[in-house]
């Protein structure tokens, strides 16, 4: 169960990084190369940082 | 004959350090991580643009791909002066074959999904290898039709994540999925799992992350 949870989880987390880069494209484009940036690489750190913590915590 | 044999008998030629650790090393992995994300930008911008809002591609209340009609036959026409915009014939056939059969209207859809999940994938890491790849493929054939823009650009810096397909997902979902799923050459834990039916300790060990 525990393992479940962890593993969604970390699913839901990469699917929010594709939601937040696909919003970012639709919404700021090709406008700001610099602002685009930071939204999805702040979405990638958090999702990974995710991973990384399900992974220590209850996988190994 | 026994020159050939001695220049070619069975030998590993070793990449330099400084190959390995740019293309192999972990370390890298943040540099790696920027350049899928420029690329994996620059291709969801370019499907998503195809996809959704008024100049999309598909699911158009008329035909799909009309857009697509217009460059092929932008692409394939010969002008009365200069150069034209493809080179090579056999492509030019290839375009007009399509363009006669109306391939353009389900051919819009492989090329808006395909940019799109290209994006996505790069953008996640996942599968970044075979991503950058579809990605490269793209570019070569959009430079065959003559249309260069940022293509060069984008196919070199795909070309380079293909060969860094170890560490370039690193930091993304291939950290999880490539000790998983494994390689055709190297089965991952889930397939080893599968194939001797149960989850012996060496298979339940390799299902921890790869470490550097």
């Amino acid at each position: 169960m525990k393992r479940t949870v962890a593993l969604l989880a970390g699913i839901a987390a990469w699917a929010a990084v594709a939601s937040v880069a696909l919003l970012v494209a639709l919404n700021i484009g090709d406008r700001n190369q610099v602002l685009m940036f930071l939204p999805v690489l702040a979405a990638v750190a958090v999702a990974w940082a995710i991973g990384e913590l399900v992974t220590n915590h209850v996988f190994n | 004959m026994a020159i050939l044999q001695k220049a070619f008998q069975p030998r590993e030629l070793r990449d330099p350090g400084t190959f390995r650790l740019i293309f192999g090393n972990t370390v890298l992995a943040p540099l790696w991580l920027l350049a899928r994300l420029y690329l994996g930008y620059q291709w969801l911008l370019a499907g998503s643009h195809k996809v959704w809002g008024s100049g999309r591609w598909i699911a158009v209340p008329g035909p799909d791909g009309l857009p697509l009609k217009a460059f092929w036959e932008n692409a394939t026409g010969i002008p009365a002066q200069g150069r034209p915009a493809i080179t090579y014939d056999w492509y030019r056939h290839f375009l007009t074959f399509m363009t006669n059969h109306a391939w353009y209207h389900w051919f819009a859809w492989v090329i808006a999904l395909g940019e799109t999940a290209v994006g996505v994938l790069l953008i996640v890491g996942a599968f970044t290898g075979l991503a950058a790849l579809g990605g490269a493929f793209l570019n070569f054939n959009f430079l065959l039709a003559g249309s260069a823009s940022i293509n060069p650009v984008l196919f070199v810096i795909a070309l380079l994540i293909a060969f860094g397909w170890k560490t370039a997902g690193w930091i993304g979902l291939d950290r999880w999925l490539l000790p998983a799923l494994g390689t055709p050459w190297q089965p991952g834990s889930i397939f080893e799992g599968v194939r001797t039916g149960r989850h012996t300790p060496a298979t339940r060990a390799r299902r921890r992350p790869l470490t550097a």
